[in-house]
């Protein structure tokens, strides 16, 4: 009877532990990111995540329309309201990692799409939809657990204010709103400003996992290189300060829902592992006590000792873990400058500025537009870019 | 009571069994199923509510929701842009009109948070008055127009052949503009987000400014993600 007893729960152990490391290795050996223009996707659950990686390094290499098509696929799976989903609920249970769910990103990540697609609107002369961007990017950062920090994208307010004023509409109230949020200066808006340069620089926020079960998600800070640029063209000198900066974006939402649910999923691990070491125990001196004579408290004993062994198997696939799967080759710092330029060429050269505003030589580009006569010329510029005529 | 309670009551009673002869199956097959059922029973969403989050509904816009909306899907297209349609062919401008009037679209101004296509709503309410009106309404295909004058062109040139004089511009001019005008609020609280879109059309006389028909049709609607991704 002890030994089928004891036979069964070392199988149904096996089985847990098994189920459990096929779970842990399915998100962590996350691919790396392709660089190219070819998608990669890996797992199902991680498509979105891939989309947004190429479709920046799509940006970066001047490839729009591929960058467009990705941003739209992954618009299209996070800017709904996900409900009812198996992979969700997963998460959610005690035996999965929170890297189960479909991955659409924390709020910074989404806003970021959001802001490259209506880079990409913009460019294509719907300065509506870059408002309309714009406006889901501002709605997703909303959802802070400090007021403070909801909306708080000077660049995001300041677009849209733009767009409208464009647009021939009032963009006072963004304007203002956007000032609110910079410590930057920003200039009043232009109408007749005709060349947008939107640039981005040094490296994003990087998640981690921290706490005893690594349970709680944590950012750090990427390498802090350039921070500000310059724009040069036909004599003008254009400075284009940082205006967003990502890692704090990143680390002013506060408590996230899913943060509960896997401060709950940490406590259950500890208290099933504590039971299962004090059983174990108790059950262990109650046996070796009796010495086999096959006394009540000889049973009890054993009894003890199964109970702590499934306590420690049910602790032991319990996962808590947070999710730190993230877009890898985000930016940190945004920054934007409008000029008027007449229509035809121009060069345009933008210099970047490290932390204490030094001049970055290595990082110059040198770029050539063409500013049509029947819309804006939109230019995009990373300081990992490969520089494009526009 | 939490299941961590009820897994720490257990290890007390464990721990301090009541009598000592008591039947050990009988003492231990209680805690083993109450054990098991409060690991199956999920304590990770304990104090979370709606962890799966609530299915987005669709309501009436005069109703009051427990939150407000999102985006603008097909079946709100198809919606609007069947009413706007009924609505131009009843305009007495349209129906009383001298010949048959010409109309021309003004690209959809998009002031929501979504991101769109602006052109399918004109272009279905554009087919539905097309394939309803019974030639009641003509639209002028003015997104074709540098095609249009590379033929005439060609024409005049004598390039290719005309069944008309093509020096005779016989390119209509509008009597009528149609356009409109998508708005949106959002709202967003601990129990979901909610969106509502006004979407306005208007027809306005070519001639004189006089917005002649205008209509709208609003939508909202609303829903709760699912906790892994609040």
């Amino acid at each position: 009877m002890k030994s089928l007893f004891l036979t069964g729960t070392l199988g149904v152990s096996l089985l847990v532990i098994a189920g459990c490391a096929t779970t842990q290795s399915s998100h962590t050996s996350s691919p790396r990111p392709v660089i190219g223009g070819q998608t990669y996707y890996g797992q199902p659950r991680d498509k979105v995540l891939w989309a947004y990686r190429n479709a920046l390094t799509a940006m970066r290499q001047g490839n729009y329309p591929q960058a467009k098509e990705l941003l739209d696929d992954a618009i299209l799976s996070m800017g709904g309201i996900i409900t009812n989903d198996k992979a969700a609920r997963q998460a959610r249970s005690l035996f999965h990692g929170e890297a189960k769910k479909t991955f659409i990103g924390e709020p910074y990540e989404r806003v970021m799409a959001y802001y490259y697609r209506g880079i990409l609107y913009w460019m294509d002369g719907e300065p509506d939809n870059a408002r309309a961007c714009f406006r889901s990017a501002m709605f997703i950062d909303s959802d802070v657990e400090n007021k403070a920090y909801a909306a708080d994208y000077t660049l995001l307010e300041y677009l849209d204010g733009l767009a409208s004023v464009k647009m021939s509409g009032d963009g006072s109230d963004a304007l203002q709103r956007a000032r609110k949020f910079s410590a930057a200066s920003l200039p009043d808006y232009n109408s007749r400003a005709n060349v947008l340069v939107f640039i981005e620089a040094g490296d994003g926020p990087m998640k981690y996992a921290a706490g005893e079960y690594r349970e709680t998600l944590l950012f750090s800070q990427g390498k802090t290189g350039a921070r500000s640029a310059t724009v040069r063209v036909n004599g003008q000198t254009i400075p284009a300060p940082a205006y967003d900066d990502l890692y704090y974006q990143a680390t002013t939402r506060g408590g996230r829902v899913m943060d509960q649910i896997l401060a709950n999923k940490a406590g259950f691990k500890a208290t099933t592992d504590t039971i299962g070491d004090a059983s174990i125990i108790s059950g262990a001196v109650l046996a070796g006590t009796q010495q086999g004579r096959g006394s009540k408290a000889d049973e009890v004993g054993f009894g003890l000792l199964a109970f702590g062994v499934l306590n420690k198997i049910v602790s032991s696939a319990t996962t808590p873990t947070a999710d730190t799967r993230y877009w890898d080759n985000l930016p940190q710092y945004l920054s934007f400058a409008a000029l008027e330029l007449p229509p035809g060429e121009h060069t345009l050269i933008v210099e970047f500025q490290g932390q204490r505003g030094q001049n970055l030589p290595n990082l110059t580009k040198t770029i050539s537009v063409n500013v049509p006569t029947d819309r804006d010329a939109v230019i995009f510029i990373s300081d990992k870019s490969i520089p494009k005529s526009t | 009571m939490s299941c961590f309670s009820i897994l720490q009551k257990l290890t007390v009673g464990l721990f301090v069994p009541h009598s000592k002869t008591m039947n050990v199956k009988k003492f231990f097959a209680p805690f083993l199923s109450i054990a098991l059922a409060a690991v199956f029973v999920g304590c990770a969403t304990q104090g979370v509510r709606n962890p799966s989050g609530v299915r987005v509904t669709q309501m009436n816009p005069d109703e009051q929701g427990f939150v407000a909306g999102t985006g603008v899907e097909s079946q709100d297209l198809v919606a609007v842009t069947d009413k706007m349609a009924r609505s131009v062919l009843n305009t007495p401008e349209i129906l009383r009109a001298q010949g048959v009037p010409r109309v021309v679209l003004i690209p959809v101004q998009n002031e929501t948070r979504f991101p769109i296509n602006k052109d399918i709503f004109l272009t279905r309410i554009r087919t539905q008055l097309n394939s309803k009106s019974l030639g009641k309404v003509r639209f002028l295909a003015r997104e074709h127009m540098a095609a249009l004058e590379r033929e005439r062109d060609l024409k005049q040139a004598g390039a290719v052949t005309s069944n008309s004089d093509p020096n005779i511009v016989e390119f209509k001019g509008a009597d009528f503009f149609l356009t409109g005008k998508l708005q949106g609020m959002t709202t967003r609280t601990s129990k979901g987000t909610s969106d509502y879109i006004l979407y306005s059309f208007q027809l306005v006389d070519a001639r004189t400014s006089d917005i002649i028909w205008e209509d709208s049709a609003e939508i909202k609607k609303q829903g709760l993600e699912d906790a892994v991704y609040r």
